[in-house]
């Protein structure tokens, strides 16, 4: 291909010449970051009211404590204490290794734990390690969104003789949740943006897009420039559909 | 007046004299990258060793050069050796027409050759038969550049990682179905595996490794020309690659 520069200097004709694998990586990226989000959230809720977990009487005491409040304090604490990056890694390499394996998998093995494996290893292992550690800051969220709402907010529904589910679910959350939407649109932010780390077990998103195009031609301006403007753009519509849903849901607030 | 010529030309001659004592005894600084046993790793102790390592002191030593090894990184190597923080560059790099372009390299030191690694129970011969399969390489490695061209650039089956030994993990994992790279490399990962084993397709073409050093120095590049041909011509280049390899050293060409 003959090499085609705009500006004078911007080589075009590679990013031409690699835009399967752009597309194909901006997908990925979509992909990732959406189930991320959906079942960080999903986990997040779960661990945030595990960690709230209390009991007046034994045994559902004791039960709080250690099945709920102490496995979930450790879990957060692992996965808000240890690098992302290291997760990664250790999951794909170490982890996922030991259940889906064709040799003797605990969980699956033979045909199915190869094919799968092939098809989707990297995908698997960076979809659960993002999800967990996503899971672990938005219980964070979760949990500052639940105390922060008036102590006598649940009294009162308590009274009103609202069972413990239905007073967190249509009295407290739906207050809640709308403190929280600024963090957790901080958080789907950077769950975008982190998902360019799983490009280092060789799942085919944007940054591996860019890592193999400046592999293969040792330039690094091209390649990085359009896949950081991809990523900003995608940040932009993520950071507007926030401060929609911000708006949507604020009405309620003004009086 | 001709006082301060006089001054002038003794300071000028002072300063000619002084550089080129340094240059006699200047400690010249050999860049590699002690990621790539056997060739240059570290040991525990931070020492460098490796066969990259042996030759370049025995060449070093015919010469009469005095050296030092930093360990620099495979991504800044060439960088290094252009601003001048190194002199040469030893790091099992691959002369070809397009390095060649940028930087002068030696006579070869290494004949190197793509290497194929499958599972013990694969049926795979040679590179065509990996048609299909998932295919892990380093990213912009000759491997790299080999699969590239058979299976397609933005092929969804090369799987690009960052080192070789990420990608024997991932061979062992089964998450891919073959891995190619350079012989010594791959021949030593494999040889850690039991369950993996090298296949060689004869088409492959032969390369060869080089020192590199900056485009016209002309000086160093004789010096160290002089030297490989005596560690070659007095039996160093054979013990130290028997020493490595296990092997007879093939003979390797002139130029």
């Amino acid at each position: 291909m003959e090499p085609i520069l705009w500006f004078g200097w911007f080589r075009a004709d590679i990013i031409a010449e690699y835009a399967m694998l752009f597309w194909r990586g901006l997908q990925m990226t979509v992909t990732v970051t959406v189930i991320c989000i959906v079942q960080g959230t999903a986990l997040g809720l779960a661990v945030g009211m595990a960690r709230l977990a209390e009991a007046r009487h034994s045994p559902a005491r004791q039960l709080c404590t250690y099945a709920l409040r102490w496995p979930s304090t450790v879990y957060v604490s692992f996965f808000r204490g240890t690098p992302l990056f290291v997760q990664i890694l250790l999951i794909h390499f170490a982890v996922l290794p030991l259940f889906v394996n064709p040799a003797d998998g605990l969980l699956i093995s033979g045909e199915l734990a190869r094919s799968l494996k092939q098809n989707y290893g990297a995908f698997l292992s960076g979809v659960i390690a993002l999800t967990l550690n996503a899971g672990a800051y938005i219980s964070e969220i979760f949990r500052a969104g639940i105390q922060s709402i008036d102590r006598g907010q649940s009294e009162a529904a308590r009274s009103l003789g609202m069972s413990y589910r239905r007073t967190m679910f249509h009295v407290i959350l739906p207050q809640a949740f709308r403190r929280m939407l600024p963090p957790l649109g901080n958080n789907a932010i950077a769950l975008l943006k982190d998902s360019s780390l799983i490009s280092a077990i060789g799942l085919a998103e944007l940054a591996y897009a860019a890592r193999t195009v400046a592999g293969a031609y040792s330039r690094y301006w091209e390649p990085y420039l359009v896949i950081s403007l991809m990523y900003w753009v995608m940040t932009l519509g993520l950071a507007y559909a926030v401060r929609r849903l911000e708006a949507r849901y604020g009405r309620g607030d003004t009086r | 007046m001709n006082l301060l010529k006089k001054t002038m030309v003794s300071l000028g001659l002072l300063a000619l004299a002084l550089s080129s004592a340094q240059a006699q005894n200047k400690e010249l600084v050999v860049g590699s990258s002690a990621t790539y046993r056997p060739f240059a790793y570290e040991t525990p102790s931070k020492e460098i060793v490796g066969y990259d390592v042996d030759m370049i002191k025995a060449i070093a030593q015919k010469a009469g050069l005095q050296i030092k090894i930093i360990n620099t990184p495979w991504t800044g190597i060439f960088a290094a050796l252009n601003n001048g923080d190194v002199d040469l560059v030893i790091s099992g790099v691959t002369i070809n027409e397009k390095r060649k372009q940028s930087y002068d390299f030696t006579s070869p030191y290494f004949e190197a050759r793509q290497l194929i690694a499958v599972q013990q129970a694969s049926t795979v011969k040679n590179l065509k038969d990996l048609a299909g399969k998932k295919v892990g390489v380093v990213t912009g490695s000759t491997g790299d550049d080999i699969a590239s061209r058979e299976f397609g650039k933005t092929s969804p089956d090369i799987r690009r990682f960052e080192s070789t030994p990420v990608v024997i993990s991932e061979l062992v994992n089964s998450g891919v179905d073959a891995a190619i790279g350079d012989n010594g490399v791959i021949a030593f990962r494999v040889q850690e595996h039991k369950s993996l084993k090298t296949v060689a397709d004869a088409n492959f073409p032969k390369e060869y490794f080089g020192i590199v050093v900056k485009q016209g120095n002309k000086v160093l590049l004789d010096k160290l020309n002089a030297g490989l041909v005596a560690v070659k011509a007095d039996g160093s280049y054979a013990q130290i690659y028997k020493q490595w390899f296990q092997a007879e050293a093939p003979a390797l060409p002139a130029q």
